[in-house]
């Protein structure tokens, strides 16, 4: 029944249109036939809207209507609008698209003037026309180059079938008619002709292919072209692309002036970086060599040439940072940061955008709106009061009656005008041009005077306020800030107003002199400061006085370990925040590669990234300040906490031994911070304990030159203790969490600057769990193949899992026939020997349970050691 | 509610108004229109009041490039939070009164959403938009500003923040283009309050009329004849026309700092 409705309602506009088409004459007089039959065929567009069904009999329908090169300029408006909008749907499914699309070739090449009836195509068609070439250039190209899969037998076809190789003489005629006149083109026809050719690219230039044989699910590209397809030849179309792309890019750099066009270009190139890697680098060089804000070099800026420099630039900065955010490890990122910033602060210079926002925002009021009110007094920053004038001699002494601002505090000329100009209206640069020959040429008495009266002003306001402050300091407060500011949102702005003390410091750290001489002492023309400053914030003045701060109690050890180690965590708590994105995936991975990427001539710590920290806490941990550890400095302080806590000594233990330690309180939070997330945060592991072991050797080579052998090397093992110890801190953290196939333990261990006996026996006990007996394994393995100091170590290891851990017998065993067969075949031997099997099996436990006591004995020993 | 405010702003709105006016009142008719689309965090406050200004002379559609509605709650750490697209507005209101009817009525909200609610059946959410898909049928037919917009796209976005024109151009440049159709987004920067709001909606009619007469001087001298018809400025095409338009309304609007692009849908 629709369907009927639908080709009734084409029809009707068919047969309202077989009247006018002859009688098409002036446009802007729409005959009433027109009319009908535009509002037939209104009625017909929205059968499509409702069921996207109806496409297939109405666009045929239509086309004869509205392609007829009689037709009046409203129908094929219409006609051009509608078919736009057709292969624009997205309920229309691409075959759908693409069986019609053939069918509309004829029209469209009508449209845009390409069978040479007409070179004169109105704006309105050329748009649409142009839209729907773009839509439907990949759907003609699949279908040429759907035909290979088709049948075997491509030549034959289409030498068959000739309206296929029609089809595409016909696209192709579009497509060189655009590409032809899109020069010429009106501005608002070129911005399609624009994204056309970015469609032709991206069809054109190979693409990924997701399945081969099923073409249909692929993104159409050139990739799907047999190599010898015999209408459209890969390596020909390619080429054109290539072309074709440059011209495109062109556009950047010709219409640099453009904003229409460049920003149409920008926002057209996205998905071609997207989607086509092989040009991708090639399109984004181009954007980078594209400077946006070219037009603002041309000072003073016109209001419209800001405009467009700000719209060519937030629309660069939009496409450079939806391709990182795509793609964060995109190879050129770095350059894309690279100028991005760069971008940021010549805008900043350019365009000022602060300065012409506080000029043409909200202009601040030339009065004060309530002079005589104190807290609504605004306030100049004292930093950038940018002052004074001088008449020294004569205003100077006298100081306006308190309460006075900074502004009247250095305004020491008498004349109003000059008083009541806000020098805040002249833009800095102009400022500093001023006033930098102006300092040159400046009288220096006049100059030491104008200081000299200012300074006297301000004692005399400081000792006439001391009093009346001290008592106000004891009221209810100072008045609240005035939200100068509009207040954003629905929210109020929550500023709290600072409290007198604080004001107090504020003007205790100002400078009572600094700003003076920035200033000029000619007493010409120059601007004196007097209006309110946008940026002003109220203050109670003067407060400024002879007034110090008493000292703070000092603080009890208690509350000295408490700020540390909330210090501590806050540089902790930075480091997570760097941390880059989970999504990141193998995150630890690419951050260090990143650190390595910087080259051998990187400073530690000089970017202020979450490696920086990371060193930076790692020193703060180890390089003990002399002093701070105890009598003997490092060593000392090792041995003590060493001697309270023994092998599992806690945060606690230095507190034990008289003293609160703050290395150990950063360790303590490190490794606190490395185990909570110790699969991302292996890295900072390896460099903070890299530190340690680097700091005690350094000692331990400071001691033996002093001579006094064996001082540090009572601990054994090469005289780490520290080291050690926290090594054995991280394993513990975090081996209860590893699973089966984790490789950061080995990570951990090939990293760490030294492995120890007690951290292979770590190792050795996580083969008590069945599930992660692989893993010890393969860490020793490891360890034996590409550490050697470390070898025999390891194998002793293995071997004493084999002999005391059953479920690693086996895949122990496979190691040692390589690494240590004789102990293989000594068991054999021995069972050789033994002869019977029950006999064998227990003296197999025996050996274990020797061997257990064996181990047991050794822990403790190491135990005792440390 | 449109009339109640009087602040600075105000002359200049007026002003705004009169050019709206004499743009073509009395050819709203049948004559050509450009579409438009406004855009704000929520789709509540300023979108929509730019929404209702619009959709009076122009096919208009409106969202939120949030990714929840947020409006203000008791306090500023509890704000309401509701879906985009499946929350009513009416819904909203009604939950609202139910909760603090004396709070909400007092700071405009319960206002707002019933003024909403007038409008448009829920919030919307730009990136959950199929641009190009249909909008026909009951779910559309009473929206304001619907007739025009049935294909589901629009000539013209107007943002109402910064961070929704970033929103929208990334958005935009996410989708890949697929229907090869141009469309200005503007940014007009207002901030989030009745008042501001207000003055916005008229700053965003007044660049719609002006935007507009431009696509009708465009479509009006094409063809054979109108190349002996119109002079000067009126020759020019629409598209090329819209940065000079944009200059012009700035220096009407200079404290509504604006920001424009042609993106592609």
């Amino acid at each position: 029944m629709a369907a009927a409705a639908a080709s009734n309602a084409a029809a009707n506009a068919a047969a309202a249109s077989a009247t006018p088409s002859t009688a098409a004459g002036p446009n802007n007089a729409i005959p009433n036939a027109t009319a009908e039959t535009i509002k037939q065929l209104t009625h017909a567009r929205n059968l499509t809207l409702e069921d996207a069904a109806y496409y297939n009999q109405i666009v045929p329908s239509v086309l004869p209507i509205v392609g007829a090169p009689a037709a009046a300029l409203e129908l094929k408006r219409w006609g051009a609008d509608f078919l736009a909008e057709t292969f624009a749907s997205p309920t229309l499914s691409a075959d759908a698209k693409t069986g019609l699309a053939l069918k509309v070739l004829d029209t469209l090449k009508a449209f845009l003037g390409a069978d040479g009836n007409t070179d004169e195509v109105d704006t309105g068609i050329a748009k649409s026309a142009v839209q729907t070439a773009a839509s439907v250039y990949p759907l003609v190209f699949r279908h040429i180059l759907a035909l290979q899969y088709r049948d075997g037998i491509t030549e034959l076809r289409i030498v068959d079938n000739p309206s296929d190789a029609s089809s595409w003489q016909k696209m192709a005629a579009i497509k060189s008619n655009i590409l032809r006149r899109m020069d010429s083109f009106s501005p608002g026809v070129r911005i399609c002709c624009i994204k056309f050719v970015q469609r032709v690219v991206q069809t054109q230039t190979p693409g990924l292919i997701a399945d081969p044989r099923r073409t249909e699910n692929n993104d159409i590209s050139l990739a799907l072209v047999p190599r010898d397809h015999p209408l459209i030849p890969p390596p020909n179309l390619e080429a054109e692309a290539s072309g074709l792309l440059d011209r495109l890019l062109s556009n950047l750099h010709d219409h640099g002036a453009d904003a229409l066009i460049v920003t149409a270009t920008l926002n057209s190139i996205g998905s071609l970086i997207r989607t086509r890697p092989s040009v991708a680098t090639k399109i984004v060089n181009a954007v980078l060599n594209f400077n946006p804000l070219k037009l603002a070099g041309e000072q003073p800026i016109s209001s419209r040439n800001r405009v467009i420099v700000k719209s060519m630039e937030r629309t660069t900065k939009a496409l450079l940072l939806n391709i990182i955010k795509k793609n964060q490890n995109h190879p050129l990122a770095g350059r894309i940061h690279a100028y991005l910033e760069r971008l940021h602060q010549a805008r900043a210079e350019l365009l000022d955008e602060s300065a012409a926002a506080s000029r043409t925002k909200r202009p601040a009021p030339a009065e004060p709106v309530d002079g005589l009110d104190p807290a609504k007094r605004q306030r100049l920053g004292a930093g950038d009061a940018p002052s004074t004038a001088a008449a020294a001699a004569a205003g100077g002494a006298g100081a306006p009656p308190s309460p006075i601002s900074f502004a009247q505090l250095y305004t020491l000329t008498n004349d109003q005008g000059s008083r009541n100009f806000d020098v805040q209206q002249i833009p800095v640069e102009l400022v500093v041009r001023i006033l930098v020959p102006m300092l040159g040429r400046v009288d220096h008495a006049q100059l030491d005077s104008a200081v000299n009266s200012v300074r006297a002003r301000y004692l005399a306001i400081s000792q006439q306020a001391a009093a009346a402050q001290q008592a106000q300091a004891q009221g209810p407060g100072a008045p609240a800030g005035i939200d100068d500011e509009d207040d954003e949102d629905y929210e109020p702005d929550f500023q709290p107003a600072e409290d007198t003390e604080q004001i107090m410091n504020k003007l205790d750290a100002a400078p009572p002199e600094a700003p003076a001489p920035t200033g000029p002492a000619d007493p010409g023309p120059e601007p004196v400061p007097s209006g309110p400053t946008p940026s002003s914030v109220t203050v109670p003045v003067p407060a400024a006085g002879p007034f110090a701060i008493p000292p703070p109690p000092p603080l009890d050890e208690e509350e000295t370990a408490k700020a540390g180690s909330s210090t501590v965590d806050r540089v902790l708590g930075l480091m997570t925040s760097l941390e880059p994105a989970p999504q990141a995936g193998k995150g630890a991975g690419a951050a260090g590669a990143g650190a390595f990427g910087k080259g051998f001539s990187r400073l530690a710590a000089s970017s202020y990234d979450r490696d920086a920290w990371v060193t930076v806490v790692a020193r703060l941990a180890t390089r003990v300040i002399p002093g701070e550890g105890g009598e003997d400095g490092v060593g000392g302080a090792v041995k003590n906490e060493e001697g309270a806590g023994g092998l599992g000594g806690d945060l606690f233990s230095a507190r034990g031994s008289g003293g609160f330690s703050l290395p150990n309180m950063i360790r303590e939070a490190l490794c606190r911070f490395v185990v909570e997330d110790f699969r991302r945060r292996i890295d900072v592991a390896i460099a903070w304990l890299c530190e340690e072991w680097y700091v005690e050797k350094v000692a331990g080579m400071a001691e033996t030159e002093k001579g006094k052998e064996g001082a540090g090397r009572k601990g054994g093992g090469g005289g780490t203790p520290t080291y050690e110890k926290w090594v054995l801190r991280v394993l513990d953290g975090i081996m209860p969490y590893l699973d089966a196939r984790d490789k950061v333990l080995i990570r951990f261990l090939s990293e760490v600057p030294a492995v120890e006996k007690s951290a292979v026996e770590k190792v050795k006990r996580l083969a008590r769990d069945p599930e992660r007996v692989g893993l010890a394994v393969n860490t020793l393995l490891y360890l034996i193949m590409l550490r050697p100091p470390v070898r025999e170590l390891c194998i002793d290891a293995l071997e004493d899992l084999w002999r005391n851990y059953e479920d690693a017998r086996a895949p122990a065993a496979k190691h040692l026939a390589k690494w240590r067969p004789q102990v293989l075949q000594q068991q054999q031997a021995q069972q050789a020997q033994e002869g019977g099997a029950g006999a064998g099996g227990e003296a197999n436990g025996m050996v274990t349970m020797g061997g257990g006591e064996a181990v047991k004995r050794k822990a403790m020993v190491w135990a005792i050691a440390f | 509610m449109s009339d109640v405010t009087q602040r600075d702003g105000t002359s200049s709105a007026e002003s705004g108004g009169d050019c709206g006016g004499d743009g073509g009142g009395d050819k709203d008719g049948d004559s050509f229109k450009l579409r438009f689309c406004t855009v704000c965090a929520s789709n509540q406050n300023r979108s929509m009041e730019a929404h209702l200004r619009l959709s009076s002379r122009f096919p208009t559609l409106s969202f939120g490039t949030g990714s929840l509605v947020r409006l203000p709650g008791p306090s500023i750490s509890e704000p309401n939070v509701y879906r985009f697209n499946s929350t009513t507005y009416a819904a909203i209101a009604s939950e609202l009164a139910a909760r603090d009817p004396r709070l909400y009525r007092a700071n405009g909200l319960l206002n707002m959403l019933s003024r909403n609610a007038g409008i448009k059946r829920s919030p919307e959410r730009w990136q959950d938009w199929a641009v190009g898909a249909p909008r026909v049928g009951p779910a559309y037919a009473a929206d304001r500003g619907h007739a025009g917009t049935e294909a589901g796209v629009v000539d013209v976005v107007v943002t109402c923040e910064e961070r929704c024109w970033d929103a929208v151009v990334d958005d935009l440049l996410s989708r890949g283009a697929p229907l090869n159709r141009p469309v200005h987004v503007f940014n007009v920067d207002i901030k989030d309050n009745h008042e501001e709001a207000l003055v916005g909606g008229k700053a965003i009619l007044d660049l719609a009329v002006k935007l507009n007469e431009a696509a009708v001087e465009e479509r009006e001298k094409a063809g054979v004849q109108g190349w002996d018809m119109g002079s000067g400025e009126a020759r020019r095409g629409f598209d090329e026309r819209v940065p000079d338009i944009l200059t012009e309304w700035q220096e009407r609007w200079p404290a509504l700092p604006a920001l424009w692009t042609l993106a592609w849908f």
